[in-house]
C-alpha cells in the first residue's frame, strides 16, 4: 500500500484506500436500483414509479453531500480515495480491477449531475405528467443518471467506457421516447452513427494504453507516461480527443446535437447541457497526464475547441427554432471548455469551473425554453413568440438570469468562468495565445448577440406575434420551483464557488505548481465591452425593430449559418459521396441494408459488404470455388514466403 | 535389403498410374452417370492392384471388394432407382465458374506438385519385413485392435447415424390404415367408376408391357391404364407404331381380299 | 518405418475412468436408438427428452467424479484428457445440455416445434399435414444431437489425425441431417443440409489430404510423433510439412466457418432448424476449436513460425469480411451467422498467440459466446409471425415496446457480441487479445488491431438493431413473441446469467480456463 501511494505522490493527488470512498458505490447503485424496479416492475410500479426514481436521485444526491462534506474536512492532499469494488479479471498478464475514485474532480460532477438530474426529476414530474408511459422515461433517466455517475466515478478507462456506453444507450432511449416523427428516425441514426465514431476513437485509445502501459486505470496511466513516447502519447491524446469530440458534439463530429434535440426538453436539460456532452470535457481533463506528455495532441484539443466555439457562435445566430439555438450555443460553450482544457495546467480548473456553471445555466434555461413550449402548445419557432414575459413571469425571470449568466456579466455565474478563459487564453502568449484569445473574445461577443437574440425574440419584443388561438400559461410548480433553484445557481454558483477557491480545490488532482492568479482587467474590461455590443446590436435589431414572421432571405453567412454552416453538405460532400460513388461503382446487388445517410464511412463498409453479398450467391460449386480460392491463396502465400 | 521397387513393378505402375488418374477424371468429367460410375470402378481396381504389386495382398483384395464389389453395386442400384438415362444439366450459368475453377485447379495442382516435388524421400518402408514376420493380415489386424481400437469402434457410430438419417430422410411411415383389395372394389363399386377395373395395359397381343397404353375403341391410348410412376418418369412408350403396324396389317388383309 | 510388431496380440490399455464422459454419452445415444424401435409412438417424445438429459447430466457427473482426477493420455494414444479436452469437454455437455432443451421446445404443441414431423414427406405434401396432425415427432433428432456430442468429445481430446478424422465426421453427420429436418420452410432447410453436407466432404477431403501429407512427412499420424518429427527430420522433407499442415488447418477452420471457407455458414445457419443453429454455433465451434487448439499447439506448434501467417491471413479475413459482411444482412439468423464468422476471427487471434494465457481466452471465449449465442437462438426462436419464424429485421421493429423483456434480453446479448464492457463479451475479447498484445508478437497487435475495428463494425451492427427493437415505430402486424416454456427458459436465463456473471466477475472461469491450458503429451 505504502509504495502505492508513493508512486502516485509523483502525479500530485494520492488516492487513499477506503475512507470516504467507502459508500460511493451508493451513489451509483440508488438510480441504479430505481432503474431496475421501474424497468422490471412493469406497470405494477405506475403509480409509485416516478416519484420512486426522483426520490432515489435526491437520495444519491445526499450521498454525495455527505461525502462531499466530509472531503471538506480532510486536508487537500486527503481528499482523493479510492475504493475497489471487485477484481475484475484477477489472472493473466493483464490484470484488471474495478473501483471507484473519488476526488475533488468526480465529486464537482458527482455533485453537479445528482442535483441538476435530481432537479430535473422534479420537473419531468410536471412535464410528462400526462404522459402515459412515465415510469419508462423515469426509469432511463435514472439510468442515464446511473451511468453517469460510473463514468464519472471509474477509477480506470475502461470503466469509464461502460459509463461511455451506458449514457450514449440511455440517452438514445431517452431522445427515442418520443418516435412518433418519422424524420427523427434519420436524426436518431446520424446521433447514433456519429456517436460510434467517437467511441470507436475511445475504444481504441484504451487499447493502445493497454499495448503502451500494460494497464489502464488513471494511476497506473499517469505513472507511465514518463515512460512513453511522445508518438504513443500523441496517438493516444488525438483518439482521446476523437472520443471526446463524438460525446461532446466538437467539431468535426458535431452534427448530431442540433438533431437530438427532438427528444424530450428535460432530456435535452440534462444530457445535452449539464451531464452527458461535458463527458468529452471530462475526458480530457482526466487524460490531463497524457496531453501534457503530447503537445500537439493537447493543441488540437485547444483548436477543436476554437473551431467549435465559433462554429457554435455562428449557427446560433440564424436558428429560430429555441432549442436548436440552446443546442448550438451548447456546442460553442463546450467548445470553451475544450479549448481551456488544451491550455495545459493553467485551463483545465476553468474548464470544469465553467462546466459547472455552464451546466447549471443551460439547464435552466432548456427548462425555460420547456416551459414555454409547454405554454405555446409545443411551438419552438421563435419567430412565433414575442413578449411572453407579461403571460409567463417566472419562466421569463428565471431564463433571464440564465441569459445573463450566459453572456458573463458581473456578478452573474458565466462572468466568473468564462472570463477566466478567455484570460487564460491570452496569458498563454504568442501567436497560439493571441489567436485562442481572440477567438474566445469573439465568440463571447457573437454569444452575447445570439443568446440576446434568442432572449428578446421569445420574450420581448415590439408585438406579440403568436399564431391564433395561443393563450400562453406559466407552467405548474413542479416545473417551475426546478427553474427557480436553477437560476439561483446561475445567479450565485460563479460568485460562490470563485470566492471559495474552487481552483485551489480542484488543483491537487492535476499536481504542477500552483498558478498565481491576478485578474487582468483592462481585458476584463474589453470583454465587457465586446459583449455590450454583441446585446446592444441584438436589442436593436429583435427588440426596437419588428420580427418578421417568417425567416428573411438574410446575406449568404446567415444562410450559411442557418445551414449549419452546411455541415451537412459537407460531410456529404467529403465523407458520403465519395462513399456513395464507391458503393455504386462496387455495388451489384442492393444497396437497402445501408443508411446513407448514416455517413460516408458507413456507405463504404455497406458498399463492400455488398460486393462481398455477391460471392454468396446460394450456388455450392461457386462456394466451394471460393474455398478452394482461399486454399490456393495460403498455400501461395506460404509458398512465396518460405 | 533394398525395398525400392523393381523393373516390373515400375513398368506396371507407369502403365496403370495414367489410367487410374484418366479413371478418376472419367469420374468427374462423364456425361453419364454410368460411366462416371465405371471410371471410379476403374480406378479402384487399379488402386488394388497396386496394393498388390507392393505386397499389400489383403489390403489389395479388400480394396477391390469393398470399392468395386460393394460401393459399386450401392451406386448402381441408386443408378437404376434414378433412371440409367437421367442426367444433371451440364449448362454453367455462373460466369467465370468454370474458368476460375480451372485456373484454381491448376494453381493447387501445381503448388503442391512445387511442394511435393522438392522434397528428397527417403527409402520406403515397404511391408517386407512385416510380411516376413508375422504376415501384414495379422499386423493390420493387430493395429486394428490395438492401437486404433478406438476409432474402429468409434466409426460404428458413423455407421449407426447414417442408418438413422437414412430412416429419418428417407422411410415414410404409412400414416392410417392403407386400403386393401375389398376396399378398393367396394369403392368402385360405390362410386360407380371402373367398375370392372381399370383397363390393363398393352396392346392386343403385339405388345403388352407396362409401359404402353391400352387403346380405347376408337384407337386412342388411355393413360388410365398405365402406372402413375411411369408417367411422371416420363417412361410411357407411344403405342402408335404398333396402331400403325396393325393398320398396315389390316390394309394387306384388306388389299389381298380384294385382290 | 518398420514398426518391430509383437508376436503376441497386446490389447491397448484403456483407461475408462477418463473416457468414461463419452461411453455415457454413446451409450445414451444407442439406448436412444433402441427407444426409436421399440416404444410406442406417443411415448418417444418425453422418453427420449428425459434419456437425452439424463445421459448428458450422467456424462457431466462422469466427467467431474472419474474423468477430472484421471488426467491421461489413453487407447494407446488416441486421447489425451487432459486440461483443455476436459474443459472443453465440460463446455460441450452443457452446450449438449442447453441444446436439447432449446430442441425440446414445443411451444404448447404436441411435438417438438423446430423439427418437421417427418422428414421424408415432401414439403407441403398432404403427407406432412397428416403426420402434423398425428403430432407425430422426429425424436431421433435427440439421439442424433446425443451422437454428434459424441463426436464433439473426441474432437477436442482427439491425439492423432485418425481419431480427429474419425471424430469430424461423427459430429458433422449428424448435423448435418438435424440441419435438414426444420419444420418451417422446409426446401430452405434442406438445401442448407445439402450444402452443408457437400462443402462438409469437400474440407473433409483437404483435411484427409493434409494428414495423409503429414503422415508422409513424419510416418505417424500421432501428434506427438509428428511434433517431433518437425523437430528431427532434415529439412528436405519441409515439401510435405507445409502442405500438410495448412491442409489439414483449412479442413478444421472450415468447421469454425474461418473466410474464406465460411460460405455454408450463413445459408446452413438460416435453414437449419433454429435450437440446432444454436447447438451448431455454440458447440461446433467450441469442438473444432479444441482440434485447432490441440494440433497447433501439440502437433505442429514447433514449425508455426512456416504457417502462422497464413492463419493470421485467414483469421484478418475473418474478422473483416465477417463484420462487413453483417453490415447488410437482413435476416436475424443470417446476420448471427456473419457474426459467429467474425467471432471465430476473434478467437484465431488468441489461438494466434502461442502462449498458455491464449489457450485459456480461447477457452473462455468458446464458453461466453456459446452460451450467449444458445440464448440468443432460443430467442430468435420465439419470435413469430403467424405462426413461422419472423426472422426478416424488420419484423422485429419496435419489438422493444410490444415485449420490453425478450428484446431486453436480447438487446443485452447483442451488447455482449458487441464486447462492451460489464458482458461476457467483453471480458472474453479482452481475454484472447491481451495475450496476442503480450505474446503475438507484431502480426499480434496487428489483428488486435483489425478486430477492434472489426468489433467496431459489428458493434454499429448490434446497435442498429437495438436501435431497431427501441426507436422504430412498429409497423401494425401481429409479429409476437411466444411465451417460452421451462426449457426455453432456462436456456435463456442461463445464457443471459452468464453473460452478466462473465463480465462482472469472470475472475472464477478465467482462473480455471488458465488452470486447464497444459495439454498432456
Amino acid at each position: 500500500m505504502h509504495t502505492l501511494i508513493q508512486s502516485l505522490a509523483t502525479e500530485g493527488a494520492a488516492a487513499t484506500e477506503g475512507g470516504h470512498a467507502a459508500y460511493a458505490w451508493l451513489l451509483i447503485a440508488l438510480p441504479a436500483l430505481g432503474a431496475a424496479i421501474l424497468l422490471l416492475g412493469g406497470k405494477r410500479t405506475n403509480k409509485f414509479g416516478p416519484a420512486l426514481a426522483t426520490g432515489l436521485s435526491w437520495a444519491s444526491f445526499a450521498v454525495g453531500a455527505v461525502i462531499f462534506v466530509t472531503m471538506l474536512g480532510l486536508g487537500a492532499e486527503e481528499r482523493a480515495a479510492h475504493a475497489e469494488l471487485w477484481n475484475w479479471i484477477p489472472a493473466g498478464q493483464f490484470q484488471l480491477s474495478a473501483g471507484l475514485l473519488v476526488d475533488q474532480l468526480s465529486m464537482s460532477f458527482v455533485l453537479l449531475i445528482t442535483f441538476v438530474g435530481s432537479l430535473i426529476h422534479v420537473y419531468s414530474l410536471g412535464y410528462m405528467e400526462h404522459d402515459p408511459d412515465k415510469r419508462r422515461f423515469f426509469a432511463y433517466l435514472n439510468l442515464f443518471v446511473a451511468s453517469m455517475l460510473v463514468l464519472v466515478l471509474a477509477d480506470s478507462y475502461l470503466l469509464l467506457f461502460v459509463g461511455w456506453e451506458g449514457v450514449g444507450l440511455a440517452s438514445y432511449l431517452l431522445i427515442g421516447f418520443w418516435n412518433h416523427n418519422p424524420a427523427y428516425a434519420t436524426a436518431a441514426n446520424k446521433a447514433f452513427f456519429v456517436n460510434r465514431v467517437g467511441d470507436l476513437g475511445l475504444s481504441i485509445a484504451i487499447m493502445m494504453m493497454f499495448a503502451t502501459f500494460g494497464k489502464v486505470d488513471f494511476a497506473s496511466v499517469n505513472a507511465g507516461v514518463d515512460g512513453a513516447s511522445t508518438t504513443q502519447l500523441t496517438a493516444i491524446g488525438l483518439l482521446l480527443l476523437v472520443g471526446a469530440c463524438g460525446k461532446s458534439a466538437q467539431f468535426p463530429l458535431q452534427s448530431w446535437l442540433g438533431d437530438a434535440m427532438a427528444g424530450p426538453t428535460p432530456v435535452s436539460a440534462l444530457i445535452h447541457a449539464a451531464t452527458m456532452v461535458t463527458a468529452g470535457v471530462y475526458l480530457v481533463v482526466r487524460s490531463h497526464a497524457i496531453f501534457e506528455g503530447a503537445p500537439n495532441a493537447q493543441l488540437a484539443v485547444a483548436i477543436v475547441g476554437a473551431i467549435t466555439l465559433l462554429y457554435g457562435a455562428i449557427v446560433g445566430c440564424a436558428k429560430d427554432d429555441i432549442k436548436k439555438a440552446l443546442a448550438a450555443s451548447t456546442m460553442s460553450q463546450i467548445g470553451y471548455m475544450m479549448l481551456a482544457a488544451g491550455l495545459g495546467p493553467i485551463g483545465y480548473a476553468f474548464a470544469i469551473f465553467h462546466l459547472l456553471t455552464h451546466g447549471f445555466f443551460k439547464a435552466g434555461m432548456f427548462l425555460g425554453a420547456g416551459s414555454v413550449m409547454h405554454g405555446m402548445n409545443d411551438q419552438v419557432d421563435m419567430r412565433r413568440f414575442g413578449r411572453l414575459s407579461g403571460a409567463m413571469k417566472v419562466t421569463w425571470v428565471t431564463f433571464g438570469l440564465g441569459w445573463l449568466a450566459i453572456l458573463g456579466i458581473p456578478p452573474f455565474a458565466g462572468f466568473w468562468s468564462k472570463d477566466k478563459i478567455i484570460e487564460s487564453a491570452f496569458a498563454v502568449g504568442g501567436t497560439r495565445g493571441w489567436i485562442l484569445g481572440l477567438a474566445t473574445l469573439i465568440g463571447a461577443g457573437i454569444t452575447a448577440f445570439y443568446m440576446s437574440r434568442l432572449f428578446f425574440m421569445t420574450f420581448h419584443g415590439k408585438e406579440k406575434r403568436w399564431t391564433d388561438g395561443q393563450h400562453p400559461h406559466e407552467s405548474p410548480a413542479t416545473m417551475t420551483v426546478p427553474m427557480i433553484v436553477l437560476s439561483i445557481g446561475s445567479g450565485l454558483l460563479g460568485m460562490i464557488l470563485a470566492f471559495a477557491g474552487f481552483a485551489q480545490w480542484l488543483h491537487p488532482v492535476f499536481g504542477g505548481e500552483e498558478h498565481e492568479e491576478h485578474t487582468n482587467w483592462p481585458l476584463m474590461a474589453i470583454t465587457l465591452l465586446v459583449v455590450a455590443a454583441g446585446l446592444l446590436l441584438a436589442y436593436w435589431r429583435y427588440w426596437r425593430e419588428e420580427v418578421p414572421k417568417r425567416a428573411p432571405e438574410g446575406n449568404l453567412l446567415t444562410q450559411a449559418a442557418r445551414a449549419d454552416l452546411y455541415q451537412d453538405a459537407i460531410n456529404e460532400g467529403l465523407f458520403m459521396r465519395p462513399g456513395i460513388h464507391l458503393t455504386r461503382a462496387l455495388v451489384f446487388t442492393d444497396t437497402k441494408g445501408v443508411d446513407a445517410t448514416a455517413g460516408g464511412l458507413a456507405a463504404t463498409i455497406g458498399g463492400f459488404s455488398s460486393r462481398l453479398r455477391r460471392l454468396q450467391n446460394g450456388y455450392v460449386r461457386s462456394y466451394a470455388l471460393t474455398m478452394l480460392t482461399g486454399v490456393v491463396a495460403v498455400l501461395g502465400v506460404l509458398w512465396v514466403m518460405n | 535389403m533394398s525395398n525400392a521397387p523393381g523393373t516390373g513393378e515400375a513398368v506396371l505402375f507407369w502403365i496403370l498410374g495414367p489410367l487410374a488418374v484418366l479413371g478418376s477424371l472419367g469420374l468427374i468429367f462423364a456425361k453419364k452417370a454410368v460411366h462416371a460410375a465405371l471410371g471410379m470402378a476403374l480406378t479402384m481396381i487399379i488402386l488394388g492392384i497396386f496394393y498388390i504389386a507392393q505386397d499389400a495382398h489383403f489390403l489389395g483384395v479388400i480394396q477391390v471388394f469393398v470399392y468395386t464389389g460393394a460401393v459399386m453395386m450401392l451406386f448402381l442400384f441408386v443408378l437404376m432407382l434414378v433412371g440409367v438415362d437421367s442426367s444433371d444439366g451440364l449448362l454453367e450459368t455462373l460466369k467465370g465458374q468454370r474458368l476460375a475453377t480451372a485456373v484454381l485447379v491448376l494453381g493447387l495442382g501445381g503448388l503442391l506438385t512445387a511442394a511435393l516435388g522438392s522434397v528428397t524421400y527417403p527409402e520406403p518402408a515397404g511391408v517386407k519385413s512385416i510380411n516376413e514376420e508375422t504376415g501384414n493380415v495379422s499386423a493390420m489386424a493387430e493395429l486394428i485392435f490395438g492401437r486404433y481400437v478406438w476409432v474402429f469402434e468409434v466409426t460404428s457410430a458413423l455407421l449407426i447415424t447414417a442408418a438413422l438419417g437414412a430412416m429419418v430422410l428417407a422411410h415414410r411411415e404409412r400414416l392410417g390404415k392403407g386400403r386393401n383389395q375389398r376396399d378398393w372394389s367396394k369403392r368402385r363399386v360405390l362410386r360407380g367408376e371402373y367398375v370392372a377395373g381399370l383397363p390393363a395395359p398393352g396392346v392386343y397381343a403385339r405388345h403388352n408391357a407396362v409401359d404402353t397404353p391400352a387403346l380405347l375403341p376408337d384407337g386412342t391410348p388411355t393413360p388410365l391404364s398405365v402406372s402413375r410412376v411411369l408417367t411422371a418418369r416420363d417412361q410411357v412408350t407411344t403405342p402408335e407404331r404398333y396402331v400403325e403396324a396393325e393398320d398396315r396389317i389390316a390394309g394387306q388383309i384388306e388389299e389381298d381380299s380384294s385382290r | 518405418m518398420s514398426a518391430a510388431v509383437p508376436a503376441v496380440f497386446e490389447a491397448v490399455k484403456v483407461d475408462y475412468a477418463a473416457i468414461a464422459p463419452m461411453l455415457v454419452v454413446v451409450g445414451g445415444a444407442l439406448i436412444g436408438v433402441l427407444v426409436e424401435a421399440v416404444a410406442p409412438r406417443s411415448t418417444r417424445y418425453g422418453a427420449q427428452l428425459v434419456l437425452t438429459l439424463a445421459t448428458i447430466a450422467a456424462a457431466l457427473v462422469a466427467l467431474f467424479v472419474w474423468a477430472v482426477p484421471h488426467k491421461a493420455v489413453t487407447l494407446g494414444q488416441s486421447l489425451a484428457i487432459d486440461g483443455p479436452a476436459l474443459f472443453l469437454q465440460a463446455t460441450l455437455l452443457v452446450f449438449g445440455l442447453l441444446g436439447v432443451l432449446a430442441m425440446s421446445e414445443r411451444f404448447g404443441g404436441k411435438s417438438a416445434d423446430a423439427f418437421t414431423p417427418m422428414g421424408a414427406s415432401s414439403p407441403g405434401s398432404p403427407q406432412e399435414a397428416a403426420a402434423t396432425r398425428a403430432g407425430f415427432a422426429t425424436s431421433e433428432v435427440f439421439p442424433l444431437a446425443l451422437f454428434s456430442l459424441f463426436g464433439m468429445l473426441i474432437f477436442v481430446a482427439a491425439n492423432d489425425l485418425i481419431t480427429m478424422f474419425v471424430a469430424l465426421e461423427v459430429l458433422s453427420l449428424p448435423l448435418y441431417i438435424l440441419t435438414g429436418l426444420a419444420r418451417r420452410r422446409r426446401l430452405l432447410s434442406q438445401e442448407a443440409s445439402l450444402k452443408y453436407f457437400l462443402l462438409g466432404a469437400f474440407s473433409s477431403a483437404f483435411f484427409l489430404f493434409g494428414a495423409a501429407l503429414l503422415y508422409g512427412f513424419s510416418g505417424s499420424s500421432d501428434l506427438k510423433l509428428i511434433a517431433r518429427a518437425i523437430t528431427t527430420n532434415s529439412s528436405q522433407m519441409n515439401g510435405l510439412l507445409l502442405p500438410g499442415a495448412i491442409l489439414v488447418l483449412i479442413g478444421l477452420l472450415f468447421k469454425v466457418g474461418a473466410v474464406p471457407f465460411h460460405s455454408w455458414t450463413p445459408d446452413a445457419y438460416q435453414g437449419a432448424p433454429t435450437p440446432i443453429t444454436g447447438f451448431m454455433a455454440a458447440a461446433t465451434k467450441a469442438a473444432a476449436f479444441g482440434a485447432i487448439l490441440r494440433i497447433a499447439y501439440v502437433g505442429l506448434e514447433v514449425s508455426r513460425w512456416d504457417w502462422r501467417v497464413g492463419v493470421g491471413l485467414i483469421a484478418a479475413a475473418t474478422m473483416i469480411v465477417g463484420a462487413v459482411l453483417s453490415v447488410t444482412q437482413t435476416d436475424v439468423k443470417r446476420l448471427l451467422a456473419y457474426s459467429s464468422v467474425a467471432h471465430a476471427g476473434f478467437i484465431l487471434v488468441g489461438l494466434l498467440s502461442f502462449d498458455g494465457n491464449g489457450i485459456a481466452g480461447v477457452m473462455f471465449y468458446l464458453v461466453a459466446y456459446g452460451l450467449a449465442t444458445l440464448a440468443a437462438f432460443a430467442i430468435v426462436a420465439m419470435i413469430r409471425q403467424g405462426g413461422s419464424e419472423a426472422t426478416h429485421l424488420s419484423q422485429w421493429a419496435g419489438l422493444g415496446r410490444k415485449h420490453p423483456v425478450v428484446a431486453g434480453i436480447f438487446g443485452l446479448l447483442l451488447l455482449a457480441f458487441a464486447g462492451i464492457p460489464l458482458t461476457s463479451g467483453f471480458t472474453s475479447k479482452f481475454a484472447v487479445f491481451a495475450p496476442a498484445i503480450h505474446s503475438g508478437g507484431t502480426m499480434g497487435v496487428l489483428l488486435v488491431v483489425i478486430g477492434v475495428l472489426a468489433s467496431a463494425v459489428t458493434a454499429y451492427v448490434y446497435f442498429r438493431i437495438i436501435v431497431l427493437m427501441y426507436f422504430t415505430q412498429a409497423p401494425e402486424d401481429d409479429v409476437v413473441a411466444l411465451t417460452p416454456s421451462v426449457a426455453t427458459t432456462i436456456v435463456v436465463t442461463v445464457g443471459v446469467l452468464a453473460t452478466l456473471l462473465l463480465g462482472i466477475v469472470p475472475g472464477l472461469l478465467l482462473q480455471l480456463a488458465q488452470d486447464a491450458s497444459t495439454f498432456l503429451l
